[in-house]
């Protein structure tokens, strides 16, 4: 046994300092959490169920903010071009980001360099590539026009014209996030095992073959994660339609983001914008679950 | 089924020479085993035999039809791989019936084929699971049933039990055997492990740095082997090698000389041999002293059980040597080591065995 003098110069586990210290340690990350992230979340929802007039709340209204917004035309319009918007782009990323990284996955000269050229667009500021396909789709001296014309052509109407507008907003979604799709499921390309693919073309399987029953069903999971993340993204795209059309022409590409800020800063309802967000919010949040519920069950296979 | 032959099959990848010219002919039904260190070829060899790869020069040939740039689902093979190479998000069934499936084999006929591969490889019960459900023997059983669902005109495995423990290595290897023998198909065996290329095949093919050293049964391969390296691969404890001089009487071995019959002899100093070749179990521990018996000391005791490897320190190396397992001897003891050079074989400076042991099939005690 250990005498008295002794035992003091040991320090016990789960005594003093040493239980207070992970409290200390997590101290300040909480103090910022708090700060920055639950009391804004509060205040917005707080807000959303109140009325604003000049930017002060004048009353508590409840729940009515979030019922008028069923009733509200532009806001209706809004949720259906953005998810327009969100299906079309997210499809054509997807389809053309599995297609460049299966197309990548071969190891030729250039291919290094190839793969890093395709990246590029994901890393450029959204608003300058915005910025550079306006200048691209300008209807009197863009590019597309200048292209047209030097063809023998007239004048292209891209941002003036509802329809071509809107496409033009998917393709430029598309050129920019094209990449960060190819990223992924390249990265889950080449993480799939070798041998199984060397085993079906023994067994007898042809490159479609081999597609449709190994490469697609094992890249599945990666495909699905992929797309929700992306998806969640796009749901939240403003920058790039803020300084392409500013949701013009007419209301052709006014995605919710846009319908929101103007509704709290042209229009300062801000409680009514409060409550947009926080449906779009939980909606986005749902897609958030169902993206995490994928990624654990690729965990557990 | 089918014969297989490798024509002056060469394969470089950039400046690096994997194959040098390899001739081989597998003849139909037989069983052959594919035995090197790694790195010398073995499994290039076959991944060129199955189509992944493709020779830099030289033909291949699969049952008369050369099949050197078919694609390998043109070739009539099955493959079992070293990490088996289930299709993950198929089930067990599905796994098996895929080949068939490929081919467009009715729904009806595939079920009772693959009821069939999984009775013989007793997976009947686990053919709902999928391959991440399965243990390591189980799914190296489940790429096996894969192999056999067809009737190829040639099987090639690739190392197909070294991702096994001990244990499972050693039922499956025999399991795998008696598959063979029962299916009687042309078989390629790919492997580091000289037990199993003894134990399994009908013929063994040694190869060391992208040449096929020698080619002969089993027996022949232990017993005369063609050179040095053959010799001292195959065999568990290794060959004994000891720097061997001719005298009048015979040789000189370590310190001790060993007499050697007229013709033999003649046969040494014709060939100037070198060296002397001398398996474990052909040598047998003596009281030292005495006549045409090795001098040395006891560097290591090895009790195996059944018997005890006893390693010898004598003058020109150490020699290993299978003495009984009542053994009982003291490191740094001195000890006699004798043997009959009959059943010895000698090199000559290149390497070559130039005299092989004088019984082919038997040892002479």
């Amino acid at each position: 046994m250990r005498t008295g003098t002794q035992a003091r110069k040991y320090r016990l586990q789960g005594a003093g300092l040493d239980l207070a210290l992970p409290y200390l340690m997590l101290a300040p990350g909480l103090t910022i959490v708090l700060g920055v992230l639950v009391y804004p979340l509060w205040d917005g929802l707080r807000a959303s169920t109140r009325a604003y007039r000049y930017g002060s709340p004048v009353a508590d209204v409840g729940l009515q903010n979030y019922l008028h917004l069923w009733s509200d035309a532009q806001f209706l319009n809004a949720l259906w071009v953005t998810v327009k918007f969100v299906a079309l782009s997210v499809s054509f990323e997807a389809v053309l980001g599995f297609a460049l990284a299966l197309f990548c996955l071969h190891e030729f000269r250039g291919i290094r360099l190839l793969r890093t050229v395709l990246i590029i667009p994901m890393v450029i500021t959204p608003v300058v590539v915005a910025i550079v396909f306006r200048l691209i789709y300008a209807s009197d001296a863009g590019m597309l026009t200048a292209l047209s014309k030097a063809t023998g052509g007239g004048e292209v109407q891209i941002l003036g014209n509802p329809l071509n507008a809107f496409i033009g907003l998917v393709a430029l979604d598309v050129w920019e996030w094209t990449p960060l799709m190819f990223l992924i499921l390249l990265a889950g390309l080449q993480s799939l095992p070798h041998e199984p693919f060397e085993a079906a073309r023994v067994d007898g399987a042809g490159a479609w073959r081999v597609f449709a029953d190994l490469t697609f069903p094992m890249m599945r999971p990666v495909l699905a994660v992929a797309i929700v993340l992306r998806t969640i993204d796009a749901f939240g795209t403003f920058d790039q339609v803020f300084v392409l059309t500013r949701g013009g022409p007419g209301e052709a590409t006014r995605l919710i983001s846009i319908y929101g800020y103007d509704t709290a800063f042209k229009f300062q309802q801000t409680g009514y914008a409060a409550a947009l967000f926080v449906t779009i919010g939980l909606v986005v949040l749902a897609l958030a679950f169902s993206a995490i519920r994928l990624l654990r069950r690729v965990d557990a296979s | 089924m089918g014969s297989v032959v490798f024509k002056n099959v060469v394969k470089n990848f950039g400046a690096l020479n994997v194959l040098r010219s390899l001739d081989l002919t597998v003849p139909d039904h037989k069983f052959l085993a594919l035995l090197g260190p790694s790195g010398c070829g073995k499994t290039t060899a076959l991944r060129i035999l199955a189509g992944l790869d493709m020779p830099t020069a030289g033909k291949v040939f699969i049952g008369e039809r050369d099949v050197t740039r078919l694609q390998p689902r043109d070739r009539d093979i099955a493959m079992v791989f070293q990490s088996y190479a289930l299709y993950p998000q198929m089930t067990v069934a599905d796994n098996i019936g895929y080949p068939l499936w490929i081919r467009g084999t009715s729904e009806a006929g595939r079920k009772a084929k693959i009821g069939e591969v999984a009775a013989i490889l007793e997976i009947g019960h686990l053919l709902d699971r999928r391959p991440r459900q399965l243990s390591g023997g189980q799914r190296q059983r489940v790429a096996l049933a894969r192999a056999i669902v067809r009737d190829p005109a040639a099987f090639l495995m690739d190392e197909p039990l070294s991702n096994l423990d001990a244990r499972l290595r050693l039922t499956m290897r025999g399991e795998i055997k008696r598959l063979c023998q029962r299916l009687s198909a042309t078989t390629i065996y790919v492997t580091h492990d000289q037990v199993e290329a003894l134990t399994m095949a009908d013929l063994v093919a040694v190869m060391q740095g992208g040449e096929l050293q020698q080619m002969a049964p089993p027996i022949e391969i232990y017993d005369r082997p063609a050179n040095r390296f053959v010799a001292t691969f195959v065999g568990n404890p290794p060959m004994n090698i000891l720097p061997a001089a001719l005298c009048e009487q015979g040789v000189t071995v370590a310190t001790g000389i060993v007499p050697v019959d007229q013709t033999r002899l003649a046969a040494c100093r014709l060939a100037e041999i070198v060296e002397i070749g001398l398996r474990p179990e052909d040598c047998s521990v003596a009281p030292p002293g005495e006549a045409g018996v090795l001098q040395g000391e006891i560097y290591v005791v090895e009790p195996m059980g059944n018997e005890t490897l006893v390693n010898v320190r004598l003058e020109g190396g150490n020699v290993q040597v299978r003495a009984g397992r009542d053994f009982r001897g003291v490191v740094g003891e001195s000890i006699g080591v004798a043997f009959d050079p009959a059943n010895a074989c000698f090199f000559n400076s290149g390497g070559l065995t130039a005299v092989h042991r004088v019984n082919n099939n038997g040892r002479v005690k």
